[in-house]
């Protein structure tokens, strides 16, 4: 299982992480800020998981491989 | 004026003068790649003998850009590094948040955040779509040859951002015209200032306009949701209106050019899109890595003494941190000079990185997909209409591209 966490103050509202998991990601409507849909995924979306955390410019994501 | 020189980044024997000239249009200057295997960081010199560093890595660039903390970004900084004399003076008036450090560039940034959502712009989709067919419609109809740059380079953006921002479209002359000013290498710096004065004053006039005539744009939501409540002044908005027409006007206009250069050049590249359109959408990141066309941004200052990979920088030194290195960089990607289709390319920073990545690069993105998929589809034999010797690239602008490209193709 992953945990995700993200830090709403640092999101600057790029949007990869909703390009990279749309189904873990969303933005708010009002501004576009990162909105988490589930805080945790199964392993199989580690590779999309990572390169959400990978690819925010503001690295407002963290993702914890847990068991 | 030389009081006023920056002499803190190390009088090195041989920091040589920056910029410098590429030998094949198609990639960056060959000093970049030896800058890479030397080391870190590369001091250099600028057009008025003041220091500064290039930093040329993948990882280094990428660290430098998250660090808002030590690296500060505020472009009316005495110590901002410029590349020529008109850029340190539109430096110096940025009112917009690209030129602002936190918090206040957050405090802006958010408030024009969800104009750019992944959800609002797929909802754009099909007016974008819409408008890459219909210009190309008129470049069959009215048959080949055709310059593609002005015929669809230019418009394309220019129609999208005045469907998105509310600017008529009859105003994109104007508009380019400005940002070609800030975004030239060779513009006095009294032109470049009146140009940037122009366009604040344009989008102004354009929110009073805005206020009395509300439309479905980016300008009338923008009054509504923050300028009414008091929370966005006027003239703020219209800086920041400013910045956003400039980056929307002259950008995605040199990556059509650019993309659309390197298929008629790559048969095996544009048979594989072809048979397989899927591949586009990798492929807009890809040619964003491999041709880079932002040349001179971002850039540091060094807000305390600081070391990268090792080197020392002090407070107060300027950085520029070159994306186009960046992203040609061995150590990161694979072939770094081949366009590769199947590559990953999503770590490039062709749109920077950090928080001020670019704002506007996912309606960037969507525009080249829908443009590049556009092209290929239905101008299936497109060719150069001429020797490449005839292309004129940018060597004189900040932002890389063509400034012609004239194209034929078969009447079937």
């Amino acid at each position: 299982m992953i945990t995700i966490h993200v830090d709403e103050d640092r999101c600057v509202g790029a949007g990869h992480c909703v390009r990279a998991a749309a189904s873990v990601f969303d933005q708010r409507d009002d501004d576009g800020i990162v909105v988490l849909l589930v805080d945790q995924a199964p392993n199989e979306m580690l590779a999309a998981l990572t390169k959400a955390q990978a690819l925010c410019p503001s690295q407002a994501i963290r993702i914890l491989v847990v068991d | 004026m030389l009081d006023s020189l920056k002499q803190s980044v190390p009088n090195a024997p041989n920091a040589p003068t920056f910029p410098f000239q590429r030998t094949c249009p198609f990639d960056p200057p060959a000093e970049y790649a030896k800058a890479r295997a030397a080391g870190p960081v590369l001091p250099v010199t600028l057009w008025n003998g003041s220091r500064a560093w290039l930093v040329t890595r993948h990882e280094e660039i990428r660290a430098v850009l998250a660090d808002d903390a030590r690296f500060s970004g505020r472009m009316a900084d005495p110590d901002f590094p410029a590349i020529t004399p008109a850029r340190i003076r539109v430096d110096k008036s940025e009112r917009a948040f690209v030129g602002m450090d936190n918090p206040e560039h957050d405090a802006y940034r958010r408030m024009f955040t969800r104009e750019f959502s992944i959800k609002r712009l797929q909802a754009l989709n099909p007016r974008i779509s819409a408008i890459a067919e219909a210009l190309i419609d008129d470049m069959i109809l009215e048959g080949p040859p055709h310059d593609l740059i002005p015929a669809l380079a230019v418009k394309f953006p220019s129609l999208v951002m005045s469907a998105l921002f509310g600017s008529p479209y009859d105003d994109s002359e104007f508009i380019i015209r400005c940002a070609v000013a800030r975004h030239g290498l060779t513009q006095s710096p009294e032109d470049a200032e009146t140009k940037a004065r122009e366009l604040t004053a344009y989008v102004r006039r354009l929110i009073d306009h805005k206020e009395a005539h509300p439309g479905d744009d980016m300008v009338t939501r923008i009054i509504d949701e923050y300028v009414k409540p008091g929370r966005l002044s006027r003239d703020d908005f219209a800086e920041i209106g400013a910045m956003i027409l400039r980056a929307g006007h002259d950008t995605t206009t040199n990556m059509i050019g650019m993309g659309t250069l390197l298929f008629l050049r790559n048969d095996e590249l544009r048979r594989e899109l072809v048979a397989n359109p899927l591949l586009i959408e990798g492929t807009v990141d890809e040619l964003l890595r491999y041709v880079s066309p932002v040349q001179f941004s971002p850039r540091r200052v060094a807000r305390e003494d600081v070391e990268i990979g090792g080197v020392k920088i002090a407070q107060g030194d300027g950085l520029f941190l070159l994306l186009g290195s960046a992203n040609r960089d061995e150590a990161m990607f694979e072939c770094p000079d081949k366009v590769d289709p199947h590559r990953d390319a999503s770590r490039h920073l062709a749109f920077g990185y950090g928080i001020h990545q670019c704002l506007g690069q996912m309606l960037a993105r969507f525009e080249l997909q829908i443009m590049y998929a556009a092209i290929l589809r239905r101008l299936p034999d497109l060719r150069l209409a001429v020797p490449l010797e005839e292309i004129r690239f940018k060597h004189d602008m900040q932002i890389y591209g063509v400034h012609n490209l004239p194209v034929t193709w078969s009447l079937r």
